[in-house]
Order: structure tokens, then sequence, then C-alpha cells
């Protein structure tokens, strides 16, 4: 019954994202520079850890940034579709309304697949990527980083009333997400607050899930600082969490009728 | 969709004291309406008097705070889905992405309907055609007229084929020409599908081609009927005089023409007799108080007037 309606939602997100070119581009030069740039320049300065260099260390979190961007974004759609009135089409839909928020979560997750697959492809073709790795931890911690990332957008997405804020959004979700986490930086040897933050980000277990993936087979000891059954049980437990919490403020917010004023303008 | 619906459909649309509160505003105030099946009917009234909350209380999309209301045979409050699934609604304002073309649009609404992409290409064809925009099939939404948009979002409205149509306000913002556009497109939709069409509009001439109307105010219907019966009933004839002083006019007149409806300085009266004689001599009568007095038959646009001055009154 559902599978054309969550399609419906997907296939609009792939063609939008195809057709916004220049944010695909800046979506893969981002980490690009993130590696090149800040993974060049700090790996001078700094030792080599579990027989990693920084450059290679920093390979998981950048895949994890390019999911976590590329699902954020997209799960900040569902706000755009509040104001541009698409959300119309969604809410006269012959379907209970938290359906709208799991297929926008599934969108923004599916979005943010495509952008780590894609980068993952340009690492290849650069040479950047060591075939060592285990693909099927890798599968599973780019679906897991992009679902957790999905599901802190689609939270952010059904409190938010309007894109103005959109900065704001950046500065005190988005940032926070990527440097409190394991993707820059173990958190072992963090400070007790910043480790307690990275602790309750979702985003850690993601990036580390990433790491078992990337970075295990290269090394001995390892770098992932956790185990991938409790990675994969926090992301999933959070996406699940996060898409539950979503679904009763969307639907709370239609029994409080404020969206069908949003999108009505109070008329009549 | 299991459903309890009776086999045989009579009505379309039956609210049985239907309310929607805001605070101390009543939105909807004891609202009745029954629309049977397949009747093209009007649903008027000034801004804000509470048309457009019935439609989306009748849609499932706001909750009313009393009363119940059945939708294709659907209870409102406890098969809100089934409801969904039986009509089409065509909002105020677009609901149509932008970005994508036209066709995208109608596939992703078809979608969203759990049309199969077959049907919805075959569709997509058909009603382009009916509505005239068969060329734009790729065009993005957003290089389109404004005309040409409100004639898609209510293809958009339409593509799952909905037994009943909400149309609020359909030809808001348009010019001329294109208003009349939409109602041809919409007049031929009824002929082709015979579906019940129930419409909010405050362009009162469209409305003259309803089954039925019913003036709303202050979230209550005030008045309802066949447009014809009810211009009928406001008389023969409306009198128009412009006056600098059109006040005492109207209280000069009161006692031979009955209450007036007065708007900056034009008085109007209505006149219950076909036959004009016993006016005839009324311009030379009132003399040089009279800028000019006309006479011609009542329209939808009078029914509105009355009632509303007759509503504002209580």
């Amino acid at each position: 019954m559902m599978v054309r309606p969550i399609y419906a939602v997907l296939e609009r997100e792939v063609i939008k994202m195809f057709r916004q070119r220049t944010r695909l581009v800046s979506a893969m030069v981002r980490p690009l520079i993130w590696l090149f740039v800040i993974g060049a320049g700090f790996g001078t300065v700094l030792a080599r850890a579990s027989g990693v260099d920084y450059q290679q260390f920093l390979a998981p979190g950048v895949l994890g940034m390019t999911a976590l961007f590329g699902a954020m974004l997209a799960a900040l759609t569902l706000v755009y579709d509040k104001e541009s009135g698409v959300m119309r089409m969604l809410i006269i839909a012959p379907f209970a309304h938290y359906w709208i928020i799991i297929a926008k979560t599934l969108s923004a997750a599916l979005a943010g697949m495509v952008q780590a697959l894609l980068l993952l492809v340009i690492l290849a073709v650069l040479g950047y990527l060591d075939w060592k790795m285990s693909f099927a931890l890798l599968a599973l911690g780019i679906v897991m980083a992009a679902l957790s990332c999905a599901g802190i957008g689609i939270l952010v997405a059904a409190f938010t009333r309007t894109l103005d804020n959109f900065a704001a959004i950046m500065n005190f979700v988005i940032f926070p997400v990527f440097f409190l986490s394991g993707a820059l930086y173990p958190i072992a040897n963090l400070p007790a607050l910043l480790k307690l933050a990275a602790m309750v980000n979702p985003f850690t277990y993601a990036v580390d899930l990433l790491k078992h993936a990337m970075l295990a087979p290269l090394t001995q000891s390892g770098t992932s600082e956790l185990s991938v059954a409790v990675d994969f049980i926090v992301t999933a437990g959070f996406t699940v969490l996060a898409v539950i919490v979503a679904s009763w403020r969307f639907s709370r917010e239609q029994g409080y009728e404020p969206l069908i004023h949003i999108l009505t303008g109070k008329r009549g | 969709m299991n459903d309890a619906r009776p086999a045989a459909l009579q009505s379309a649309v039956h609210a049985q004291a239907l309310t929607k509160r805001y605070g101390d505003v009543l939105a909807v105030d004891n609202l009745e309406l029954e629309i049977p099946a397949g009747q093209f009917f009007g649903l008027l009234g000034p801004n804000g008097s509470g048309k457009t909350t019935t439609i989306h209380m009748l849609s499932t999309l706001i909750r009313p705070t009393a009363g119940s209301a059945a939708v294709a045979g659907y209870d409102i409050r406890t098969q809100p889905i089934a409801v969904r699934a039986s009509i089409g609604l065509v909002f105020q304002d677009s609901a149509l992405d932008r970005t994508l073309s036209v066709a995208e649009n109608l596939r992703f609404a078809g979608l969203l309907h759990n049309l199969t992409p077959a049907l919805i290409e075959q569709r997509s064809g058909e009603l382009l055609e009916l509505f005239g925009l068969n060329d734009k099939k790729h065009r993005p939404v957003g290089s389109l007229s404004g005309g040409m948009r409100r004639a898609l979002d209510i293809v958009r409205g339409v593509i799952h084929h909905p037994r009943i149509l909400f149309l609020d306000e359909p030809t808001i913002g348009l010019d001329l020409p294109n208003r009349r556009k939409i109602w041809r497109f919409i007049e031929r939709l009824r002929t082709n599908t015979g579906m019940t069409v129930l419409l909010t509009t405050h362009y009162l001439e469209e409305a003259d081609a309803c089954d039925q109307v019913a003036f709303i105010y202050s979230g209550r219907i005030v008045e309802r009927g066949t447009p014809r019966a009810l211009v009928d009933e406001l008389g023969r004839h409306i009198i128009e005089i412009e006056a600098s002083d059109p006040s005492s006019l109207i209280e000069s007149l009161k006692p031979r023409l009955g209450p007036a409806l007065k708007e900056g300085d034009l008085a109007m009266f209505r006149y219950a007799l076909e036959d004009l004689g016993p006016i005839a001599a009324l311009q030379t009568e009132l003399g040089p108080r009279v800028n000019a007095l006309r006479i011609r038959r009542p329209n939808l646009n009078d029914v509105f007037l009355w009632v509303n001055s007759s509503q504002a009154q209580k």
C-alpha cells in the first residue's frame, strides 16, 4: 500500500539532488578539502596513531560528514515543503501523516547514502581507498550513518517552522554534531565534558562503525573505540526514536493546526 | 479499504452541526450542509466567513470542535484516510513543486495516491489535453503563467479521479480571461466525469452555473437555494440611484420602495413588480437630488450584498 507513496518521495529527492548540481559539487568538494587540506596539514604535526597517519584516520570521518550533510540538508526540505506549499500534496494524500515523516527520513537517508557513495568513487579514482577494508561493514556503516543523520535532520525539521534560521541550524546542529564526534580525533582523550557530548551524539557511533570498516583491517589495535554491536544498536535505536518523536510532533502540529495555517495563510 | 459506505450513495457531503472554534472565535458555527452526489455546489461568502475552514474540516485537514460530517459516506473523524482517498482538493495557493516539470508533479501526486505509473501517464495525457496544457508537459512548473499553474493544480487535484472535488477559490488572483478558462475546464471536467464539485468563491457571476449555492456568514449558512430562485426571491428589478446625499434619499423613498443598500453615493432598492409603471416618473420627481438612475435585473451579486447587509445588522 505504501510502497508507491514512499517511492514518490524518494524519486523526487533524487531528481532534485541531481538537478541542483552546484549543491552536489559542493557536497563533494567539502569532504575533499577536509581530507586533502586539513588532513594533510595536520598530518605533518600529528604522530601516527595506531599505525595509520592522520589523513587515513580522517577518511571515515569525512565519509560520515558527507552522509551527515547530505542527509541533514535533505531532511530539512521538510521545512522547505511546508514553506513552498508542496506539503499540501502530502497531507491530502490518503495515508496517515506519520508516513510523511517516515518517507522523508528514508529519502534523506538515501540522499546521504548516494553522496557518500559518490565520494567513495572519487576517493577510489584518486587512489585514496585501501582495498583491504571490510566492504560489508562499510555498507552497514554508510547506511547507519545516513539513517541516523536523517534522523537528526528530521527531528530538527519537525520542530522548525521556517528556513530563515538555517544559519542557526548550521551553527548549532550540524557543526556541533560533526565536531563533537570521533570524526576528527579519538574521543578517548577528550576533556570530560566534550567526551560526554560525543557519547550522546549518535553521529559518534556512525563514524565509529565506518572506522571499523575502513581502518580496522589496516591496523592491529584499530582506531574504533566501541564495538560494532553498540554502534549498530545506538544508531538504529536513535533513528527509530527520532522518527517517532518527529511523527508525534508533526501530527501534533496537525492537531493544533498551525501547519494548515502556514499552508493556507489562515484565510476564509 | 473495507468500507462502511452505503451501497447507493445519495449525498456526497452531509454535515451536521459542524463547528470549529479557535479560542473565542467561532470560525464555523453549527453548519448544516447537504450536497447530493453529482451536484455543482457553491459555498459563497465574504473573506473570513468560514468557507476555507469548512473545506479543511470536510477534507480532514483540521478537526472539528463539535458536530459531524460524512464525505462520500465516510466519517471525517473516524475514517479520514477513506475520506481523503475519495476527494480531490485544490487549495487557494498552489501545491505544486515549481522546480519539477508538469509531468513530474503529476507523477508525484499520482504515486502519492497509489496509482501505477502507467495509469498516471495515461490520465496525465487525458487531463492535460482537457486543460490545454498538452505541449507544456516537460516544462518546469516555475516557468508557467499563473493561469496555467492554476489549471495544472486542478489537474493535480483530480489525477486520482476523486468522486468529490473541493475547489477553494480556484480563480482567485487570476485575470478575467484566465478565470473564464478555468471555468470552462471545470465545466468540461464535470461533464466528462460527473464528479461532485464543492466550490468556494467570491466572484459571484461564476456561481451562476452552480446547481445550488449557500451563503455563509460568520460561520453560519444564512441563505441557500438555486441561484435562479435566490435571485428571483430578491425581486424583479434593482433600482440604483446615484445621489450626493443618498442617506436622506433612502429615508424619503423608504415608504414607497422599502429598505435600501448604500454604497458610497449609490442607493440600491429592490423592486418586486415586473411592471415599472408606478415608478416611471421617479427621476423627474426626484429632480436635481439625483445624479443618475438605473433600473436593471438583479443577479447573485445583489443576493450576496443583501444577505451580507441583513447579517451585518444583526
